[in-house]
């Protein structure tokens, strides 16, 4: 499944109304906001239809996984919006994980764990706003200036660390960038590093720069951590290190332009379980047979040159991290 | 004091609004500390044993209660279960500490399975926190205390 699907959901007193664009989305937040009440009239629709007076307006089947079975009516699903509630002990196995990704379905999951086996993107957490009868999803996170999340970062002088989840072709590139400075890079490894590196490292001014694709499961532990060390840690989250590559206009594509405008329009979640997979494979085909040529293990020198380079830190630049 | 263990805990009662459903009594819902934290949570008064009346839902049973709310109760009620109070949003969080004072007031304690990092406020307070296994990691008094002990796990 592709796109970005609109739902509105309702009965004579509450009616919910969002936007689903990839494959995994978050609900949690405070209680007593309405996530159950929400997922009951998806329930109540997909056993009763019309009969339940369940109103649902949506391009896709909406439906509910309510078996303990539920991987049997897992496949039984296709092209539709699951929704999952919270009571569900499955979510965080590697199992469920295993059943959900790589499915033409989207999932709207109602949990507050933190769930390390799905890439989710920080992007898509969200709670539930209310105004009267009326309710909307509002994101958890949301991103300021060049994706910059958490608290205002109060940090009056240089990093002395830029610390990145990558190990292969984003580290490589900073490290070459930064390794005339005294900005010192390193590498988390993958993103569930980056928490205990921070959490050994709190002396430090660190700049944080990770796949905000697929960092909902740590954005919960690491932004806390950054409100309560805004003076010396900034968390920067821009999709992933390929789409910072192409969107730093080094890559010629005519259709490019509109794929970063409207990602959720081209990627297939059947295809790509997170859209970084599907920016690597993007970048992988966009430069191929060029200078830019782009195989993850190894950079290609044309990155590194100091006006391209200077292009790509352009998109997340802050004080000598530029 | 509250004890919270940390991450997967199978003995733990993992679907709260489920046993909540075929475990509470009547008499819980108009229990003045229900009432407060019903009220508080839910935004929602109590009519009575069996009727909640919603500024959103109208007149609603026990039942169609937050999970959060039910949660609280169980706390509160049944002493025989530990719970998962990531049913919990962080609007709950003072009402799980001030249960456990008043466990505490008794010479009891109160320990609850926590699968996400809550927030408890600024503090104080005093959490004992535990790995999975049961260890203690050490006492968390503030929000940030809670995190470095607690982060690890979460």
């Amino acid at each position: 499944m592709r796109g970005t699907h609109r739902v509105s959901i309702g009965n004579k007193r509450v009616r919910f109304r969002f936007d689903v664009r990839r494959n995994i989305t978050v609900v949690r937040g405070d209680s007593g906001t309405g996530k159950t009440t929400l997922y009951d009239l998806v329930a109540a629709h997909m056993r009763e239809g019309a009969d339940s007076r369940v109103q649902l307006s949506c391009d896709r089947p909406c439906v509910a996984l309510t078996d303990y079975d539920w991987r049997h009516q897992l496949a039984g699903f296709s092209s539709s919006i699951v929704f999952v509630d919270e009571g569900a002990r499955y979510v965080p196995s590697e199992e469920f994980a295993a059943a959900v990704l790589g499915t033409d379905n989207y999932y709207v999951i109602f949990s507050r764990e933190p769930l390390h086996q799905l890439p989710y993107s920080v992007n898509e957490i969200y709670a539930i706003k209310t105004s009267g009868r009326y309710h909307s999803l509002e994101p958890l996170y949301r991103p300021r200036v060049r994706h910059v999340y958490g608290t205002p970062s109060t940090v009056r002088a240089n990093y002395e660390t830029l610390l990145t989840e990558d190990a292969k072709s984003g580290y490589e590139f900073y490290r070459k960038r930064f390794e005339q400075t005294d900005i010192v890079c390193v590498s988390a490894q993958n993103n569930s590093g980056i928490y205990p590196w921070l959490r050994r490292h709190l002396e430090r001014r660190v700049f944080v720069v990770a796949d905000g694709a697929a960092f909902g499961a740590e954005a919960g532990r690491v932004l806390a951590l950054q409100e309560s060390h805004a003076d010396s840690i900034t968390i920067c989250l821009p999709e992933s290190f390929e789409w910072l590559l192409l969107s730093s206009g080094l890559v010629r594509n005519p259709e490019l332009q509109s794929i970063l405008r409207s990602p959720a329009d081209y990627i297939e979640s059947r295809d790509h379980t997170s859209w970084e997979r599907f920016f690597s494979a993007l970048l992988t085909r966009e430069t191929q047979g060029t200078a830019f040529a782009y195989p993850e293990a190894r950079l290609a020198p044309a990155w590194i040159l100091e006006q391209n380079a200077e292009q790509v830190m352009a998109l997340i630049r802050d004080r000598n991290v530029r | 004091m509250l004890n919270v263990q940390l991450g997967d805990m199978p003995d733990a009662v993992f679907n709260t609004a489920e046993y909540f459903k075929n475990a509470y009594l009547p008499e819980w819902i108009v229990k003045p500390l229900s009432v407060q934290m019903i009220r508080d949570v839910d935004r929602s008064e109590v009519v009575g044993p069996s009727l909640i009346q919603s500024p959103v839902l109208g007149p609603i049973s026990p039942l169609q209660l937050s999970g959060g709310v039910k949660t609280l109760m169980l706390l509160d009620n049944d002493r025989s279960r530990v719970f998962n109070v990531s049913t919990c949003g962080d609007n709950c969080a003072k009402w799980i500490l001030h249960i456990a004072d008043s466990r505490a007031r008794q010479k009891r304690r109160l320990l609850v399975n926590l699968r996400h990092l809550m927030d408890f406020g600024a503090g104080p307070f005093r959490i004992r926190v535990r790995d999975p296994e049961g260890k203690s990691l050490g006492i968390a008094t503030n929000r940030v205390e809670f995190l470095l002990l607690a982060g690890d796990y979460l």
